[in-house]
C-alpha cells in the first residue's frame, strides 16, 4: 500500500494551497486556495487536469472529502469555485471559527476584485452562501468518521483563529497535513499543539524554511518603546492593520501596557471589519490562547479597557492618540486618509506590518524612508517616524524542525514555501532527522510506501515459553547489574524467542511453539535420518532405501 | 515477544530469588560461574569487589536492587499508567538511597538508562515521569562528582541536552517539569548553557569535542536540541511554564558570567509579560543574579527598568527598587537615567519612602558618579536665588541624598570632592540619611558630621574644631564615621545566627542566675531582671526569622510563664490563701495556664528537652492550683499524674534525666494517692524547682494564623438584616499548620460566641504557609442597628490572628 500525494497548489511557491492525498484508496483534498498574485488560469489550482489524471467521471466520486485548515484566501479562496463551478458535492470539513469567518473573507475579496479590478465574476455571493451550507463544522480533537475507513481529526495550529492541523487515517496508514501553523504563541492565540502520533507522512508548510527568528519579546519591547516615546512626546501613532489577528494582538499588547504604565492616551479603532472581528473573537474564546481562556471568566479580554469610541472627525483632534486603521498596507481606505493627515508631522509615528505588496504606500515606506510620496496627484510630505513590525503568524525553521522531530513521521513533504529555502530545509531534515523529505512542484505527485501491520495471534504455550525465557534472562541481568552496570542489560532485551509462524488460507496467522506444530496441523512426526555411506555398500542398501521412500509417500498421501 | 504484562509480573520473584541466591552464596552468580569456569583469572579479579559490596552499602541493598530490577522491567510494559508508575517508583528509590554509596551508582545508572529509553514515549504521563526520574538521576550523579569529576562533565551535559529536548514537548506539564529540572542542574558546560539561550546553533569546535568524547550519543541528541530552549520557554503559552523557565534562567546564572549577560537580555524582555506572576518571578531571578554580583545593566535595558519603577503594581515597583539598589551601572549616563527614573517614581508615588534608601545605596555603590551629581547640584544651589530652590521638591531631595551618599562609597582610592554646600543643605534630610544607613549611626554623630563638612558651627564639636585645624578635624571625623558606618551597616546586615545565639545564651544565663538568687533576695529585683531579659529577647526576635525566630518567641513565652510563677509565689507567701472570690491570684494562675498551654500547642517540632521544660512548668502550675484550693481536687490531681507519666515517658530512654523536682512530686503522689502529702510539702517542693533553659531548639516552628476581612472598616461596614444569618468572608493565612491540626474560627459579639470549624484542606500553599478564604456564616445576628464582631482563630493570643468586623443593619 502507498500514499499518493498530488500537489495542486503551493508546491514550491506560496499561494493557492491545495494538496490531494490518496491514502488507503481514499482521496482527500486538503485546502482549496487561490493565488492572489495571478489573475489568469494560474489563479486557481488546475482541477480539470487532476480529474483526467484520476480518470473519474466527476469530482464528487473522485474525492472522498475536502478539508479546509483556516480562512485565509490562499487556503479557502477556490472553494466556492470548486463546489459551485466545478461541481463537487461531497462533504467539506472545517473548524467552527473558519466556517463563521470564511464567508466574510470570501465576500470581501469578491467585492474588491469586482469593484477595483473589474474582473469577470467567477462566482456570486449566492454561490458563497450555497457553498458554506455544505460545510460540516468540526471541533478540535474531534474524531470525524468520514466514511467506513477514513477518519480525520483537527489539532490546534495557532496561526489565525480557527486554524487547524489535520490528521487523516485509513487503516494503518496515517498522515498529518499542517496547513499554516505557529509554534510560538502570541498574545491572543496559542501555539500549535498535537499528540504524539505514529505517522507515515507529514505535509508541512515551510514559509520560513531558512529563517530562525529570535525572541518575540525583543520585538514587542521595541514596538512598545517606540509607541510610548511617541505618545509621551505628544505625537499620534497610526497602526495600519488587517482586520483579523494582528489588530487584536497589537491592541492587547498596548492595552496591557497602558494598564501597567497607567497611561491615559486614547486608543481608537477605525470603524469597519475590525470591530466586527472583535465581536467574533468574543464569541470564539475557546479557540484563543490559554491566558485569554483563563481570564475570560473574569473579564473578556477583547473588551479593551483603553479603547475609546471613535469618529471620523477625531482625526483632526489635537493631542496624542493611537489609531488602528484598515487596510494594512495603506493602499486606500481610512488608513490612507489618516496617513495623509499625520505623515507631515515629525512627532507622529507610523508602524508598518511585516509584509507589504509592492505598489502600495506601505511598500514605498518600507523600502527606505522617502521624504515625499506622490499618490494620485496629491503629494504627501513624510516627516513622521516609521517603525516596522516584524510579527509573523508562521512558524520559523526551528519550529518546523521541532514539530517534525516531535512527530517523527516516516516521510516529510514540504509545501507552501520558496524553492531554494525548501531545498535547504530538506537537507536539514534528511541529515539531522534522517527522514526522507520531498518538495514537489505544482501538479507533481509523490508516492510514499506505507507500513502494513499484520495482526496475528499466539498460542498459550508460546507465551508461556516466552515468559520462562524472559525470567531466565532476568536472572542473568541481575548479575550484570551487580558487576558491570547497564550497557549489557539493555542489549539483552533484544534477544528473540523462537517460534513458528503459521499462515493458512482463510485463517488469521498464528505463532506457535515448535512442538505444537504437528498438533495443530494434525500430522504425525516423521524422522528423516541421514547416514554417511561408503560407495561400496550403496548398492546393498539401495533397495531397502527405496522401500522406505515408498512408505513415506504412502503416509503423505493419507 | 509475548505479553509483557505477564512478563513483568514474573520478574520480582525471579529477581528476588536471584538476590537471595547471590547473597547467600556471596558469589557473582550462576552465569558468571559458567563463564568463569574455563579461565579463573577474571573471576578472581572480580570476586573481591563484589564480595566486599554488601557490607559497604548496608544490608538493604539486595532488596533495593530487586526493587529496581522489577521496576525497570515494569517500565517496559505495554500499559502507560503502569509504565509511569514504575518510573515514579524508581524516582522514589533514587530519592531514598544515599547518593554517595556504591549501590546508588549502579541504581542511578540503571534508572537513567531506563528513563532514556522511555523519553519519546507516546503517553504524556510517562514522559512526565521520565523527566522527574532524569532529574533525580542528575542529582545523584552530581552528588558523587567530587570523586569522579572528569568523566561526568560530559554526562551532565548530556542530561542537560536530554532535558532540553523534553522542554519542547507538547504537554505543558512535561515542559514545566523539564524546565524545573534544568534549573536544578548542578553542573553544565558553558557552551551548552550559551546554546540554550540562542535558537541559532553556535558552532564551536570545543563543544563538539566535549560531547563526542563522552559516551556514544544517539544521532538526534546533539547540541542543537538545546538550541534556544530558554527563548522558547519564556515565550510559552502557559504562564506556569514561563515562570519556571524564568526561575531556571536565574538559577543557572551562577555557572557562567557570559551566560548571565545574555540571560539578562531575555529576562529583561519578560517584563512585558502579561502575567503578573511571571513578571514577579523574573524580578526574583534578576534579584538572585544581582546578589551573585553578576548583574550589569546596559543602556538598552534602562527603558524597561525605568518603566518598572513607575509600574502600577506596588509589588513590582518594590522588587525593581531592590534590584536597582544592587546592580552595577557601568556608565554615568545609565546612572543618571536611573536616578531620574527613581525621581519620577518618587513624584508619582510620594508615599514610598524606601526610594530614598535605594537612592542612597546606588549613590554609595557608584561613588564617582554621585560625586558628579553632587557637583552639578552644588552649582544649581548656588545659582538659584533665595526661595527658588525648594528643598521639599522630591527631585532636590533625591539629588541631595545621592550626593550625600558619595562620601560613604567604597571608592576610597579616589578623592571625592563633595562641595560643602551639599552637606549643609542635607541637614534637613538627616532623618532620611540615617534611615538609609540602617539607623545604626546615631543621628547626633551624623548631624555633627554633616555640620562639620558643611562648615557650620556645632556645639558638641566646637571645641574640637577650635583646637585642631578645620580640615584635619574633618578628615579624622570623616574617616571615623565612615568606618563606623561601614561596620555598623555590615553588622546589621549580618546580624546572623551566631550573634543571636550568643546573646540568647547570655540572656538565658542571666535568667537562670536570677532564679537561683531569687530565694534569698527580694522578688522585685528578679522581676525587673526578667522583664529586661524579655525586652531584649523581643528586640532579637524582631530581626530574626525561621527556627531561631520561633525559638525566640518560645523563650519570651517561657519568660512570661516564669514571671507569672514568681508573682504567684510572692502572692502565695504573702496572702492568706483562704480567701473567697476572684482574686489576683486566680487571674495570675489562669494566665500561667494559658502561657503553658501556648507553649505546648502553638509550636511544632518541640524537642524532648523543651517538652520536659514545658511539662515542668505545667507541673508547677498544677501545684499552685492545689495549694490555692488547699483541698485535693481530683481533676487537678489527675492532670498532675498525667503530666508526671508523660515526663517519665520522655525520660524513659535516658536521653534526659527526671529532675529532682518532678521526682519528689512523683514520690509524693505515689505515697498518697489522695495527694495530701503534696499540699503539705508544697514549700519544699517549690524549693527544688530549678530553671534549666536550653538553647538547643532543633526545628522549631510557630503555629500562627492571620485573619483578614476585605473591604470592611468602621466607615464601610457589612450589611445585615437583624436576626437573619449573615456570611462573613474571611481571608485566612495559616503558618505551620499541618493537616492533622483542628482549628476553629471564633466569632465574638459582646458576650455571645460562635465557633466555626476551619476546613483548610482546600487552602492553597505548602506546609509552611497555607492561605485561602472562607465564608463563615454568623447565625445569630443581634437585634441592633450595628455591632462589632471580633473574629479570631485562636493560635497565639497576642498575634495578628484577630480581626474586627463592623456591621450595619439594613433596617435603619
Amino acid at each position: 500500500m502507498a500514499i499518493e500525494c498530488l500537489v495542486l497548489g503551493a508546491g514550491q511557491e506560496v499561494g493557492k494551497s491545495c494538496v490531494v492525498v490518496t491514502i488507503g484508496g481514499k482521496r482527500v483534498m486538503f485546502d482549496c486556495g487561490m493565488h492572489m498574485g495571478y489573475h489568469d488560469h494560474r489563479h486557481y489550482p488546475d482541477f480539470a487536469r487532476a480529474l483526467t489524471a484520476w480518470g473519474a467521471p466527476d469530482f464528487t466520486t473522485a474525492i472522498s472529502c475536502v478539508v479546509i485548515t483556516h480562512f485565509h484566501l490562499d487556503h479557502i479562496g477556490a472553494l466556492p469555485y470548486f463546489t459551485e463551478v466545478c461541481g463537487y458535492h461531497g462533504p467539506i470539513y472545517m473548524t467552527y471559527p473558519t466556517k463563521a469567518l470564511a464567508p466574510f473573507m470570501l465576500e470581501d475579496y469578491r467585492k474588491v476584485t469586482m469593484d477595483q479590478r473589474g474582473e469577470e465574476e467567477q462566482y456570486s455571493y449566492e454561490d458563497i452562501l450555497r457553498c458554506m451550507k455544505k460545510v460540516i463544522p468540526m471541533d478540535l480533537k474531534q474524531t470525524v468518521q468520514v466514511d467506513k475507513d477514513l477518519v480525520i481529526r483537527a489539532y490546534y495550529a495557532g496561526h489565525v483563529i480557527g486554524a487547524a492541523m489535520i490528521y487523516a487515517k485509513v487503516g494503518d496508514a496515517a498522515m498529518v497535513y499542517t496547513g499554516d501553523y505557529n509554534m510560538t504563541p502570541d498574545r491572543h492565540l496559542g501555539a500549535a499543539q498535537i499528540d504524539l502520533l505514529k505517522l507515515d507522512l507529514l505535509i508541512t508548510e515551510s514559509t520560513y524554511a531558512k529563517t530562525i527568528r529570535d525572541s518575540k519579546h525583543a520585538r514587542e519591547r521595541e514596538f512598545l518603546k517606540a509607541v510610548h516615546k511617541c505618545v509621551s512626546g505628544g505625537g499620534k501613532v497610526l497602526i495600519p492593520t488587517f482586520a483579523l489577528g494582528r489588530a487584536q494582538e497589537l491592541c492587547m499588547l498596548l492595552d496591557d501596557y497602558w494598564e501597567r504604565m497607567d497611561l491615559k492616551v486614547p486608543i481608537y479603532f477605525s470603524a469597519g471589519l475590525t470591530i466586527q472581528a472583535n465581536v467574533y473573537y468574543k464569541m470564539l474564546i475557546g479557540w484563543t490562547s490559554q491566558k485569554i481562556k483563563d481570564s475570560h471568566a473574569v473579564h473578556n479580554p477583547f473588551d479593551f479597557k483603553h479603547v475609546w469610541h471613535f469618529e471620523r472627525s477625531f482625526i483632526n483632534n489635537p493631542g496624542p492618540c493611537v489609531l488602528f486603521a484598515t487596510p494594512g498596507m495603506i493602499s486606500g481606505g481610512f488608513s490612507l486618509e489618516a496617513f495623509k493627515k499625520w505623515a507631515p508631522s515629525e512627532k507622529n509615528l507610523i508602524t508598518l506590518p511585516g509584509y507589504c505588496v509592492s505598489g502600495t504606500i506601505g511598500h514605498k515606506l518600507m523600502c527606505g524612508k522617502p521624504t515625499r510620496i506622490d499618490y494620485k496627484d496629491t503629494h504627501i510630505d513624510v516627516r513622521c517616524q516609521i517603525h516596522q513590525l516584524a510579527f509573523s503568524p508562521h512558524t520559523d525553521s526551528k519550529g518546523i524542525m521541532d514539530l517534525t522531530e516531535f512527530l517523527s513521521p516516516k516521510h516529510v513533504i514540504l509545501v507552501h514555501g520558496e524553492k531554494p529555502q525548501m531545498a535547504f530545509l530538506k537537507e536539514r531534515i534528511e541529515s539531522e532527522l534522517g527522514m526522507p523529505c520531498y518538495f514537489p512542484g505544482n501538479n507533481e505527485s509523490v508516492s510514499i510506501p506505507t507500513t502494513q501491520n499484520l495482526k496475528m495471534s499466539a498460542t498459550e504455550r508460546f507465551i508461556t515459553s516466552c515468559a520462562v525465557e524472559q525470567g531466565k534472562r532476568s536472572l542473568h541481568k541481575r548479575n550484570l547489574i551487580c558487576r558491570t552496570g547497564l550497557s549489557e542489560v539493555i542489549g539483552s532485551d533484544e534477544e528473540a524467542v523462537e517460534g513458528v509462524l503459521l499462515m493458512e488460507k482463510h485463517k488469521s496467522p498464528k505463532i506457535l511453539c515448535e512442538d505444537e506444530l504437528l498438533e495443530v496441523l494434525g500430522m504425525e512426526r516423521h524422522l528423516v535420518q541421514f547416514e554417511p555411506m561408503v560407495s561400496r555398500i550403496v548398492a546393498a542398501v539401495e533397495s531397502e532405501l527405496q522401500r522406505a521412500k515408498a512408505a513415506d509417500l504412502d503416509s503423505d498421501g493419507k | 515477544m509475548g505479553d509483557p504484562h505477564l512478563l513483568s509480573s514474573a520478574h520480582p520473584t525471579a529477581a528476588a530469588a536471584a538476590a537471595a541466591s547471590s547473597s547467600a552464596r556471596e558469589h557473582p552468580g550462576p552465569i558468571d560461574e559458567d563463564l568463569a569456569a574455563p579461565d579463573p583469572s577474571p573471576s578472581v579479579a572480580k570476586r573481591p569487589r563484589v564480595a566486599a559490596e554488601p557490607p559497604a552499602s548496608g544490608g538493604c541493598v539486595p532488596y533495593v536492587e530487586a526493587d529496581v530490577r522489577a521496576l525497570v522491567s515494569m517500565a517496559g510494559g505495554i500499559y502507560p499508567l503502569a509504565r509511569a508508575e514504575a518510573l515514579r517508583g524508581l524516582t522514589a528509590v533514587l530519592e531514598k538511597v544515599d547518593p554517595s554509596s556504591r549501590a546508588s551508582v549502579v541504581i542511578t545508572e540503571c534508572s537513567y538508562q531506563c528513563a532514556v529509553v522511555l523519553m519519546r514515549d507516546d503517553d504524556n504521563g510517562v514522559r512526565l515521569a521520565v523527566v522527574r526520574l532524569v532529574d533525580a538521576c542528575a542529582r545523584n550523579f552530581s552528588a558523587r562528582l567530587d570523586f569522579d569529576a572528569d568523566g561526568y562533565g560530559d554526562l551532565m551535559d548530556m542530561i542537560f541536552l536530554q532535558l532540553s529536548s523534553m522542554a519542547r514537548d507538547m504537554c505543558t506539564q512535561v515542559r514545566m517539569e523539564a524546565f524545573a529540572a534544568l534549573g536544578k542542574m548542578q553542573r553544565v558546560s558553558e557552551g551548552v548553557l550559551l546554546q540554550s539561550l540562542y535558537k541559532k546553533v553556535i558552532k564551536t569546535d570545543s563543544m563538539d569535542v566535549s560531547i563526542i568524547n563522552g559516551q556514544k550519543l544517539p544521532p538526534k541528541l546533539k547540541i542543537p536540541c538545546a538550541a534556544g530552549i530558554f527563548s522558547h520557554g519564556i515565550e510559552d503559552e502557559f504562564y506556569q511554564v514561563r515562570r519556571t523557565a524564568c526561575k531556571s534562567l536565574g538559577a543557572l546564572a551562577k555557572f557562567s558570567t557570559q551566560y548571565t549577560e545574555k540571560a539578562l537580555d531575555l529576562l529583561m524582555d519578560m517584563m512585558n509579560d502579561d502575567s503578573e506572576a511571571v513578571r514577579l518571578q523574573t524580578l526574583e531571578a534578576l534579584f538572585h543574579m544581582a546578589t551573585y554580583g553578576c548583574l550589569s545593566v546596559q543602556e538598552k535595558h534602562m527603558h524597561m527598568f525605568l518603566g518598572l519603577l513607575v509600574d502600577a503594581n506596588a509589588l513590582i515597583r518594590d522588587a525593581a527598587l531592590k534590584i536597582l539598589g544592587l546592580v552595577n551601572m557601568p556608565k554615568l549616563q545609565i546612572f543618571k537615567s536611573a536616578v531620574d527614573g527613581l525621581i519620577t517614581s518618587l513624584e508619582k508615588y510620594p508615599e514610598e519612602q524606601d526610594i530614598y534608601g535605594i537612592l542612597f545605596s546606588i549613590g554609595k555603590n557608584h561613588g564617582s558618579f554621585s560625586a558628579n551629581i553632587a557637583k552639578h547640584l552644588a552649582k544649581e544651589i548656588t545659582m538659584a536665588s533665595d526661595g527658588e530652590l525648594i528643598l521639599d521638591k522630591p527631585r532636590v531631595k533625591a539629588l541631595l541624598i545621592v550626593s550625600i551618599s558619595a562620601p560613604f562609597s567604597d571608592d576610597k582610592h579616589k578623592k571625592l570632592n563633595i562641595p560643602s554646600i551639599i552637606f549643609s543643605h542635607a541637614i534637613p534630610l538627616l532623618e532620611k540619611v540615617s534611615c538609609a544607613l540602617g539607623g545604626e549611626v546615631s543621628q547626633d554623630s551624623l548631624l555633627s558630621y554633616l555640620c562639620h563638612k558643611g562648615g557650620m558651627p556645632f556645639w558638641e564639636n566646637r571645641s574640637v574644631s577650635a583646637e585642631f585645624g578645620e580640615s584635619e578635624s574633618c578628615n579624622v571625623e570623616k574617616v571615623e564615621i565612615g568606618a563606623h558606618v561601614e561596620n555598623t551597616a555590615k553588622e546589621t546586615k549580618c546580624l546572623d545566627e551566631v550573634l543571636v545565639m550568643q546573646s540568647m545564651k547570655s540572656i538565658l544565663e542571666i535568667v537562670e542566675g536570677s532564679w537561683t538568687m531569687r530565694m534569698p533576695c527580694n522578688v522585685c529585683e528578679v522581676r525587673s531582671i526578667l522583664r529586661t531579659c524579655k525586652e531584649e529577647l523581643r528586640l532579637l526576635a524582631e530581626n530574626s526569622s525561621g527556627s531561631i525566630g520561633a525559638f525566640l518567641s518560645f523563650l519570651s513565652e517561657y519568660l512570661d510563664a516564669i514571671l507569672f510563677i514568681v508573682e504567684i509565689w510572692q502572692l502565695i507567701q504573702l496572702d492568706n490563701p483562704y480567701t473567697f472570690g476572684l482574686t489576683s491570684l486566680d487571674i495570675l494562675l489562669e494566665k500561667l495556664d494559658m502561657s503553658v498551654r501556648r507553649m505546648e500547642y502553638c509550636y511544632v517540632g518541640l524537642n524532648r528537652v523543651l517538652e520536659v521544660q514545658v511539662l515542668e512548668l505545667s507541673l508547677i502550675a498544677h501545684l499552685f492550683r492545689l495549694s490555692k484550693i488547699a483541698v485535693c481536687s481530683k481533676v487537678v490531681l489527675g492532670k498532675l499524674l498525667w503530666v508526671i507519666n508523660r515526663l517519665e515517658d520522655l525520660c524513659a530512654d535516658g536521653s534526659c534525666e527526671l529532675s529532682d523536682f518532678s521526682r519528689e512530686i512523683k514520690k509524693a503522689c505515689d505515697t498518697s494517692p489522695t495527694g495530701d502529702n503534696l499540699i503539705g510539702s508544697i514549700n519544699n517542693l517549690f524549693q527544688l524547682f530549678r530553671l534549666k533553659p536550653t538553647t538547643d531548639f532543633g526545628m522549631l516552628k510557630v503555629i500562627n494564623a492571620g485573619l483578614r476581612v476585605c473591604d470592611n472598616n468602621s466607615e464601610n461596614p457589612l450589611q445585615y438584616i437583624c436576626g437573619l444569618p449573615v456570611g462573613v468572608s474571611f481571608k485566612i493565612s495559616l503558618w505551620n499548620v499541618s493537616s492533622h491540626h483542628r482549628l476553629w474560627l471564633r466569632m465574638t459579639i459582646g458576650e455571645s460566641m460562635q465557633h466555626t470549624f476551619l476546613e483548610f484542606s482546600g487552602f492553597g500553599g505548602n506546609d509552611e504557609v497555607k492561605s485561602g478564604s472562607m465564608v463563615a456564616p454568623l447565625y445569630a445576628t443581634p437585634k441592633a442597628c450595628s455591632f462589632v464582631l471580633r473574629g479570631s482563630a485562636p493560635t497565639r493570643e497576642d498575634m495578628e490572628d484577630r480581626v474586627i468586623v463592623w456591621f450595619n443593619s439594613l433596617m435603619n
